[in-house]
């Protein structure tokens, strides 16, 4: 069923990690998004496995949930690996070579790699923000973020009310959209057979249906939303005001210190000029 | 044959093989007789929902059998849109799924799928429109300019088009006035009378179940805790409390009154029935 | 503080459809026209009428979510329609004045139940701790504490209406016009959201406005007002008005089933009278009747 997609959806709980502050949150998925890229060899990417393996642990969220996650990407996942596959050019013999493809033994090392880094990507950012922080903490810790831009008139609290919103939404629309795919399957739609035409065209029946309700949807919440005497970010308090505590700090340090690791673990040991074939293998640069 | 669509051991379960397992039906056995209108009661979260589902083929029975005229609808798979045509159903809200650009188109939408004649669709669209109560300068309209009642009965008109031999239709005056409740609910007869089909009706107002229904099955905890003809279900209704559904106003009359002495016979889930059973108590119209 | 709370005036509303080949239409018939009503404070009013009668027209009005084409409207003393109404004064009135309506889905905001509830505290710009508060009381007002750290998604349509009203009650209205909002629910839901309703009228003062297609639900209101094609045609206690069967039946309407059912009889012929508002009356009355026939 589609309503099984989790992927940007939060899963409401009391650990370490979904009471850290979200500003801490954002600020130390961007610096694992980018540390996930230093990583370049087995040993860092050992490291990095460890890591947020670690961290799904402490999210108290179980593995199948996050694992669920990836499922939507997978065919990305293996776009990425094949076109690594066919296009790395690496030195020496190819290991298969026929017309004019030739598949390096690096090129597969690279497509192996690659997916786990994305697998990883895609797990550490889930766990650390996405399934631990409510959209509306997300919202407030980002426009908590940007609100320096304010001051060149960027209507950054507009921006974050509207995305707030639009997760709000999701689990509703998704719901809507098995519904009117039933009802019109229940009026002979075949959305599953035909031709690539064919089958964009039966879509049309569950789009328009789909947009219709949804800009009612719209109406009415705005509606209600005025009702409650929204007028955007004027006089607004927040019930939950974002406050960095101790354990945020502690958050920081431990990940300054994770990112020091990886980049170490990344650089250093290419700087030994080491040449055992065990080292070659543990610290083969991809 | 009088049973045109049967249940014979269905059970259905949600998320099979994992911790969020959850058996929706379980080992369900119903008919429904040909020309006759058959309630489906339950509270939520009782299963109806679910066997709606299952009737015309939108979800498959985790194990038992679901016969239209004997033969097993899952038989041949592909053919599993033959089905639907046989089986109309009408979703709750159902007016959220229209989308052409006319009244007329839309409700021709099912005959298109089947590949009819476009003489033959028009037709039928005139017939079924006609049927529920859809003015003729309405019909080149966009559906999505009439009012909320009207849209209401286009996508009914939908469904009925397809002339289907079991009409289902989930809390079809769901959100309506008493008069829309009472035009829609009071054509299901006509339906079933004209087409020799059957209608399966689900709703939660038992005072709509003992005024339009023929026969009612009760469902509770994913199981058929009851069915027969109304009068047989709601003779007894203090037994419907017991599953957290509630009864016609008029029964709870006749229950107090009984319990002042007052012994009432006759058809007391009805304003009419029960209104004919005080007369005819006090003896003023014949037996 | 005045007696009346609602007051209008020769009320009347018109939609004009949208812009259509830049040319203003005026859409045929007024929604609304004429309408003049005092609602007192702390009154249980239930609105009745066909879909498409001005009943919810009514309601937005009330709200300033619309603004009248003719008549005048005055909360508490103010009169809203006024030309020197500023914005700041809007959202006092909308502050005043909570509305639930039909769909649950569409007015929660939130992807947490407290998160929810404290939407309207906090425009209001109420101290932290203020909101605090009256998020905790108006969820243990509805019965939703135990939800409260809860995605309001995975609620049942009752609970989520519970919500909703919680929402509703955290911005401490004085009045609460529920618009349709049990149509979408289911009747364990439904008795849940009239229980509130009527405990908010009782106990808290509030003054309700209940618009329903629901007879059951009207019957137990204190005063019953009937809107029909724009117009406001009956204004009664509950209990005047379903005496009147042939007059709702004749709007598209009906009465309660005790009432339909002393209707039928009497219909029939049978010279029966008395009260038929509960079921106790409606016992009472046909017990009576078959005693003296007997």
């Amino acid at each position: 069923m589609i309503s099984d997609i989790t992927l940007g959806q939060f899963f409401p709980g009391n650990s370490v990690l979904h009471r850290l502050d979200p500003r801490t949150k954002i600020i130390l998925t961007v610096a694992f998004i980018v540390s996930v890229f230093f990583a370049n060899n087995p040993v860092a990417f050992a490291f990095l496995t460890l890591a947020v393996c670690f961290m799904t642990a402490l999210s108290r969220i179980s593995l199948k949930v996050v694992l669920k996650g990836i499922k939507p990407i997978i065919l990305i996942i293996l776009f990425t690996a094949i076109i690594n596959v066919f296009m790395t050019t690496g030195e020496g013999e190819p290991l298969i070579e026929f017309w004019i493809i030739k598949i390096y033994t690096r090129g597969i090392v690279r497509a192996v790699f690659m997916a786990v880094r994305v697998i990883l990507l895609i797990m550490g950012s889930s766990v650390l923000l996405t399934y631990t922080t409510s959209p509306i903490a997300l919202t407030d810790g980002l426009e908590s973020l940007l609100s320096p831009l304010k001051v060149i008139k960027l209507p950054v609290h507009t921006f974050a009310m509207m995305m707030s919103i639009a997760l709000r939404f999701i689990p509703t629309l998704v719901e809507e959209t098995e519904k009117i795919m039933n009802a019109q399957k229940s009026r002979g739609a075949d959305f599953s057979n035909g031709s690539l035409v064919e089958r964009a065209k039966a879509l049309i029946p569950l789009l328009i249906p789909l947009f219709v309700s949804s800009f009612k949807r719209a109406e009415e919440l705005a509606t209600a939303m005025e009702c409650r005497c929204y007028r955007g970010d004027k006089n607004r308090v927040k019930l939950n005001k974002l406050e960095y505590h101790g354990i945020d700090l502690a958050w920081f340090l431990i990940f300054a210190l994770f990112v020091a690791l990886l980049v170490c673990l990344s650089v250093l040991p290419y700087s030994f000029g080491v040449d055992n074939e065990l080292y070659n293998i543990l610290f083969y640069k991809i | 044959m009088s049973n045109i669509l049967e249940l014979k051991d269905v059970s259905f379960v949600y998320s099979e093989g994992t911790p969020f397992r959850k058996v929706a039906l379980n080992k369900v056995n119903i008919s429904f007789e040909r020309g006759k209108i058959t309630g489906l009661i339950g509270h939520t979260g009782s299963g109806k929902s679910t066997l709606v589902n299952l009737l015309n083929g939108l979800y498959k029975p985790t194990s038992g059998q679901v016969l239209l005229d004997g033969v097993d609808i899952w038989d041949e798979p592909k053919k599993i849109r033959d089905v639907r045509y046989r089986v109309g159903l009408v979703m709750q809200y159902p007016e959220y799924q229209l989308f052409d650009e006319t009244v007329r188109a839309d409700i021709g939408f099912a005959l298109r799928n089947k590949g009819m004649s476009e003489g033959e669709i028009s037709e039928r669209v005139i017939e079924a429109a006609r049927f529920t109560g859809i003015g003729d300068d309405l019909l080149d309209k966009s559906p999505f300019d009439l009012s909320g009642g009207q849209k209401r009965r286009v996508a009914i008109a939908g469904i009925i088009a397809m002339r289907p031999d079991v009409l289902v239709l989930d809390e079809p005056a769901a959100g309506l006035d008493p008069r829309g409740r009472r035009e829609i609910l009071g054509s299901l007869h006509s339906y079933a009378e004209m087409t020799g089909g059957s209608v399966i009706l689900v709703s939660h107002s038992m005072e709509d179940m003992a005024h339009y229904c023929d026969n009612v099955v009760v469902m509770n905890k994913a199981e058929v805790y009851k069915s027969g003809t109304v009068r047989e279900i709601f003779s007894e209704a203090e037994e419907l409390s017991s599953v957290g559904l509630d009864i016609p106003m008029t029964s709870k009359v006749a229950k107090r009154l009984l319990d002042l002495g007052i012994k009432l016979e006759g058809d007391l889930y009805t304003v009419e029935g029960m209104r004919d059973a005080i007369l005819r108590y006090t003896g003023e119209v014949e037996k | 503080m005045s007696e009346v709370i609602i007051k209008t005036e020769n009320l009347g509303y018109t939609y004009v459809d949208s812009l259509d080949d830049d040319i203003v239409k005026v859409d045929q018939s007024p929604a609304l026209r004429g309408v003049s009503l005092e609602i007192k404070r702390g009154e249980y009013v239930a609105v009745l009428g066909h879909n498409g009668s001005g009943k919810s027209t009514f309601a937005k009005l009330i709200n300033m979510i619309l603004t009248p084409t003719v008549g005048k409207i005055y909360i508490d003393g103010v009169d809203i329609t006024g030309d020197d109404f500023t914005e700041e004064d809007v959202f006092d009135i909308r502050r005043k004045v909570g509305m639930v309506f039909q769909n649950p889905d569409n007015q929660l905001v939130a992807t947490v139940v407290e998160e929810d509830v404290a939407f309207g505290p906090e425009n209001l710009g109420l101290p932290r701790e203020e909101i605090r508060q009256r998020v905790d009381s108006a969820l243990s007002t509805v019965g939703m504490t135990e939800y409260i750290k809860h995605a309001p998604h995975k609620l049942s349509g009752g609970q989520k209406q519970r919500v909703a009203i919680a929402g509703i009650i955290a911005m401490k209205p004085e009045i609460i016009i529920f618009d349709e909002s049990t149509a979408m629910l289911d009747p364990q839901g439904r008795a849940e959201v009239v229980e509130i309703m009527e405990r908010l009228n009782k106990e808290e003062g509030i003054t309700v406005l209940n618009i329903t297609h629901y007879m059951d639900e009207a019957a137990r209101a204190d005063r019953v007002v009937v809107i029909n094609d724009g117009e406001l045609i009956i204004d009664s206690t509950a209990r005047e008005v379903f005496k009147n069967v042939e007059l709702l039946h004749s709007v598209g309407l009906e009465a309660t089933q005790g009432a339909e059912l002393i209707a039928a009889l009497s219909g029939c012929g049978a010279d029966i009278s008395g009260e038929s508002l509960t079921l106790d009356e409606t016992v009472e009355t046909i017990a009576n009747y078959i005693l003296r026939k007997k």
